[in-house]
């Protein structure tokens, strides 16, 4: 079976249909595309072998190829509080430069999220946390606020949690009781864009800390695999449902570890989707659950697997 | 960041004392506000919970006036502004069209005003006063450390009177004595008396 690896192409608009091509006739999926005036950027999954030939053949359109981790990967950036009072944003920065890495990245800023006495985590914030294959937790610079919120910002989120903050690694380590899946020190509230080296030292180390921990999931998965690759489903999903080439947002069909998330309402789609047929005879609502999303009225799919429906696509 | 006379950010928590300095000096940097500031003590501790930042000012900028920003060219039959710098302009014209009329200001272009001559008032043109920013300057001031101080730190009491000022929040109810217990020492330290 060949290995899908995660990628970014970079490119020129002209003849990028030829790449999309390629990695289409590959057996690869594109699961993003941008096209930034004179530029393409494609977030695909391609096989492993073939990444020397999709290299070759984008050399004269001068286009790289970059390995992204995060590639179909959907992050939620969780700031407890996206005020003004803190602009320019860390969590801007820091949504951008995983952007970067190939992620999908929502910024999730807490309705009463400020404040160590009183901040909060209400049920809506909760519920569209856990929708996504990993959460950041941008905090501030004071360690006695962090040991006194965390606690509470994290109540009910069991997806996999990095935390950024002003106090050093260890220090984090040691005041957040039970551990979280990753941490990187020294970030805190800082009042200007990330320029200095050191700043932009700290996003990198960010992407490690997430891809690290989204590796160990994908491991987690590789022992037993989910019924369909979500890049698979989201190629039947788009090209089944012609609606979903209508939508304009960025991404109308978001790539998670484990799922999907649709743009398209609930209530009017989710039969078409369940009944939508993979292969011979299996359709989604066989191998998935297609669920109401808490982000909207968008519908959510999460993808059994293997050991559950017994059917790999 | 030019210095401060006196610039001194004390916290318990050492790291939290590095990151305010930082913040304290992108919001007075990004507000344009290091030239007015002469000494800035910040305390903040997260424990109690209390911001406590005082200060004193540099000095008041003086108020603008005609001659700061343009020539007045008197001919026989009209006076010619020529504008040198367009900042004031707006506050010129309103001041301008208040006194002489609207009719009477004329605009050929952005860098010049044509009144005509022997109208009322026109003697002292270029001692006409057209902004004064030290108006806004406490506001500013006080906007300023609102920004510093953590968010979460929603009750507060401000001063600025004569030259000095200072800012208390905190997240809790603010004791009646807190002024003097905490303000009071902390502007002994930088030699002022409120």
């Amino acid at each position: 079976m060949t290995t899908l690896v995660p990628v970014t192409y970079k490119g020129g608009v002209y003849r990028h249909d030829e790449i999309m091509d390629l990695i289409e006739d590959l057996g690869g999926y594109i699961v993003q595309k941008h096209v930034m005036a004179q530029d393409v950027v494609l977030q695909s999954f391609v096989p492993r072998d073939d990444i020397d030939l999709i290299r070759e053949v984008a050399k004269p359109l001068a286009g790289e190829v970059i390995e992204a981790p995060l590639v179909g990967t959907e992050i939620a950036v969780v700031s407890p509080s996206l005020e003004i009072h803190h602009l320019p944003h860390t969590s801007c920065d820091i949504a951008e430069y995983l952007r970067s890495a190939g992620a999908k990245t929502n910024m999730v800023g807490l309705a009463r999220g400020f404040g160590k006495r009183i901040a909060n985590l209400n049920d809506e914030e909760r519920d569209v946390i856990n929708e996504h294959d990993l959460a950041v937790y941008v905090l501030g610079s004071f360690e006695e606020c962090i040991r006194q919120k965390f606690p509470v910002l994290r109540r009910g989120i069991h997806v996999p949690i990095i935390v950024t903050g002003a106090p050093d690694r260890e220090t984090l380590m040691r005041i957040i009781d039970p551990p979280v899946e990753g941490y990187v020190g020294s970030i805190g509230r800082i009042m200007h864009r990330f320029k200095r080296p050191e700043e932009l030292a700290k996003l990198d180390e960010l992407v490690d800390e997430v891809s690290r921990t989204l590796d160990a999931r994908r491991d987690a998965l590789a022992r037993d695999p989910l019924s369909v690759f979500p890049p698979r489903l989201m190629a039947i999903v788009e090209e089944q449902i012609h609606e979903v080439t209508m939508l304009t947002h960025p991404t109308p069909v978001t790539v998670q570890m484990e799922g999907l998330r649709v743009k398209l309402p609930y209530d009017m789609y989710a039969d078409a989707v369940r009944a939508l047929e993979v292969t011979d005879g299996v359709t989604v609502g066989d191998i998935a659950d297609v669920t109401p999303s808490r982000m909207r009225n968008y519908i959510l799919i999460r993808i059994k697997p293997f050991s559950e429906t017994r059917i790999l696509v | 960041m030019p210095p401060l006379n006196y610039f001194v950010v004390e916290s318990p928590d050492e790291v939290g004392r590095d990151a305010y300095e930082r913040i304290a000096a992108d919001v007075l940097q990004d507000l344009d506000l290091i030239k007015v500031i002469d000494r800035l003590h910040i305390y903040v501790d997260p424990n109690v919970p209390i911001f406590v930042a005082a200060g004193v000012l540099r000095h008041m900028p003086r108020a603008i006036r005609v001659a700061d920003f343009a020539n007045v060219n008197r001919g026989e039959n009209e006076i010619v502004l020529d504008i040198g710098d367009e900042t004031y302009l707006a506050p010129l014209l309103q001041r301008l069209w208040l006194l002489f009329g609207k009719e009477n200001v004329e605009q050929p272009d952005r860098f010049t005003v044509v009144l005509p001559a022997g109208v009322s008032g026109e003697e002292d043109l270029e001692q006409m006063v057209v902004a004064n920013p030290s108006e806004t300057l406490y506001k500013d001031v006080i906007y300023a450390l609102q920004y510093i101080a953590p968010e979460g730190f929603k009750v507060r009491r401000q001063y600025i009177r004569e030259g000095r000022f200072y800012y208390v929040a905190s997240e809790d109810t603010l004791p009646a004595d807190i002024v003097k217990r905490m303000v009071v020492p902390i502007c002994e330290k930088m030699g002022v008396t409120l």
